[in-house]
């Protein structure tokens, strides 16, 4: 009986993975179809001629070592600033006693709950106001602190046992040396995975950056790939299936590098 | 005074949410004394060593350290160190930089820093372990380090919070021995937090009996067990329990259950007891148990219970009544339902005042 429910479950899974991963083996293969193989056989797996002409086509039509340093370097600045906010915050949060804190932490969390597509146009304006329309930092800057990394990190410090602080602090060792020697060592595999969450996040960013990025040449992959399914550029399939496939290739070693880390942090969290 | 007190409490009191935790104590501690602070779970004990270490504020009183109020100095001066009952060791590093950091920390001189570890490394027995992470240590070795990383500091107070107590029964009696043996090399002033009266004991020159927050007995173990001051310290200290028994005083006349006790009235009126219902108290091993009644007085008893520790019995007596008292002996004769006659050892028998439970004789 138990076994059999089991492979219950199993069956169930497998068909879940299934689903989840047809879209992405379609994208592959078309990657390597030519128009009219695309047009004709779009649901063939293994493409009839098969070719890398779609790829060649990219790399002369685009500038793809720059996209992908755009994405990149954005992704970057934003996971970097939301891992040093969010610790900061957290780190406070922790262990500080200050007038208020129960109220600012519910401000702080709740802004967890607030849609993107609200604050977007504000945001717009102060980032227009301040000049950085069409820049790099004001496509970050608005993103640099995140309610749900002070949350992550909060819990994972939960973990840490509250004498080692007290012991830390009876041996007169200052607030900001416990943080940069002991906290910071302790929590870096949650760092390591928040942080890859963030940066893959942040990777596959598109509303925000459409609005602030005009210029072509600080377009990043998102970007890129939209004037690829967009009326204007055409309805070349196959050469946006090859942008996607090259988009999701910087993530996946992400995720392959250090998912040690995140599957960990995920089912310790609770997220799960 | 002054130097001679290595740290005062001065009516020292601590709410939390409204209630008293500790109410206006009053404690003084010797310079390279060994004191040790006794309790059951909740007394309040834990929280006046937490307020010796700074990590909690006094709502009311004042804690001095070496004659200067503790409040107004800054850690490093306060000059105490800390054991912990989970050790708080530092994950990241190995025994030797856990031993290290503080000191690195407050800049000691790179070959002073070397100079003190290694001695400390090879008094703990650690120098085989120095380069692993604590994760990699059983409980004793992760004691040990943690008594370690007190020491390194050289601090004048060194306190300790139940710092035995996450240990195997097997490895408690060593490392118990191993911090009087640290106490008697290094004559730093202890402050040491048990709930076990058997490390209590061995370990404290004096010991402080603390119960709802308010110091019971602060004595040596030997006054502590012999002579305690009132009935919890009596019953708190002595395992079995010291037998209580409620008895009347009248007329050079003591009654239990309206039943004469045989006792030497000359030794009673030393006593100066006062006429009416008081307590007797008198410890398992102060209890002769007989088969054969040589004195009319001697209690008739039913054994109702015997448990055989090895080295001695302990048997359960029915006195009547649904009254209960427990002895040990050591001879091993007697088995349940056998019918006993009961002396109890005049001279270690204690009286508590009715109302104030407090030791007559004290």
């Amino acid at each position: 009986m138990n076994k059999f429910r089991e492979g219950g479950w199993h069956i169930l899974l497998l068909l879940i993975c299934l689903v989840l991963l047809l879209p992405v083996v379609f994208m592959i293969s078309n990657s390597f179809k030519t128009l009219q193989d695309s047009y004709h056989s779009m649901l063939q797996i293994i493409p009839l001629h098969p070719t890398f002409s779609n790829y060649t086509t990219l790399g002369r039509q685009i500038d793809l070592l720059r996209l992908i340093w755009n994405t990149f370097f954005m992704a970057a600045i934003v996971t970097l600033g939301k891992l040093i906010t969010g610790l900061f915050a957290a780190y406070a949060f922790k262990y500080f006693s200050f007038k208020g804190k129960k109220w600012i932490y519910l401000i702080f969390v709740s802004t967890i709950f607030v849609p993107f597509t609200v604050i977007m146009i504000p945001n717009y304006l102060v980032i227009s106001k301040i000049n950085l329309l069409n820049t790099a930092p004001g496509v970050a800057l608005p993103q640099m602190c995140d309610a749900t990394g002070i949350m992550l990190f909060l819990k994972a410090m939960d973990k840490i046992p509250k004498s080692l602080i007290e012991s830390l602090k009876i041996d007169g060792i200052s607030s900001h040396m416990i943080l940069k020697d002991i906290i910071i060592p302790i929590l870096r595999p949650s760092i390591i995975s928040i942080g890859a969450i963030f940066f893959i996040n942040s990777w596959n960013e598109y509303v925000w950056p459409t609005l602030i990025l005009k210029d072509k040449s600080s377009f990043t992959l998102p970007l890129a790939l939209q004037n690829y399914i967009s009326s204007e550029g055409g309805t070349n399939f196959p050469l946006a299936m090859a942008l996607s496939t090259i988009m999701i290739i910087v993530p996946l070693f992400i995720y392959l590098i250090f998912q040690r880390y995140i599957l960990n942090s995920i089912s310790n969290s609770g997220l799960k | 005074m002054g130097s001679e007190i290595a740290l005062e409490l001065k009516k020292v009191t601590k709410k939390f949410k409204g209630t008293n935790v500790i109410s206006e104590m009053d404690l003084k501690i010797k310079n390279g004394e060994f004191l040790v602070l006794l309790g059951p779970s909740g007394c309040g004990k834990s929280t006046t060593l937490r307020m010796m270490a700074g990590l909690e504020k006094p709502s009311d009183g004042q804690i001095m350290i070496a004659g200067k109020d503790s409040q107004k100095i800054s850690s490093v001066e306060r000059n105490i160190a800390m054991v912990f009952q989970d050790y708080a060791l530092y994950p990241n590093m190995t025994v030797y930089q856990n031993l290290e950091y503080a000191l690195k920390i407050h800049k000691v001189e790179k070959e002073e820093r070397k100079r003190r570890l290694e001695k400390i490394l090879e008094t703990l027995n650690l120098a085989a372990y120095r380069d692993r992470l604590p994760g990699q240590l059983s409980g004793g070795q992760k004691q040990r380090v943690a008594l370690g990383r007190g020491m390194a500091k050289k601090s004048s107070i060194f306190l300790l919070d139940e710092p035995l107590s996450n240990i195997d029964v097997q490895l408690r009696e060593k490392a118990r021995d191993e911090i009087q043996n640290l106490h008697e090399k290094n004559q730093q002033t202890i402050v040491y937090v048990t709930h076990d009266q058997l490390e209590a004991m061995a370990l404290g020159d004096r010991i402080a009996i603390i119960n709802e927050g308010k110091i019971q007995m602060i004595d040596t173990p030997d006054n502590i067990y012999n002579h305690p001051a009132n009935l919890f310290v009596a019953q708190f200290v002595g395992t079995p329990q010291m037998n209580i028994l409620e008895v009347n005083y009248q007329k050079e006349m003591l009654t239990l259950n309206e039943r004469p006790l045989f006792f030497n009235t000359e030794h009673l009126k030393n006593m100066e007891l006062s006429e009416g219902n008081l307590y007797l108290g008198i410890r398992p091993e102060h209890i002769i148990v007989k088969r054969k009644q040589e004195i009319s007085l001697e209690l008739p008893a039913r054994v109702d219970q015997v448990i055989d520790y090895g080295r001695y019995q302990q048997l359960t007596l029915n006195i009547g009544k649904r009254q209960t008292i427990k002895a040990i002996i050591t001879n091993n004769e007697f088995k349940n339902d056998d019918l006993v006659y009961v002396l109890l050892s005049e001279k270690r028998a204690l009286f508590f005042d009715h109302a104030s439970k407090k030791n007559v004789d004290a």
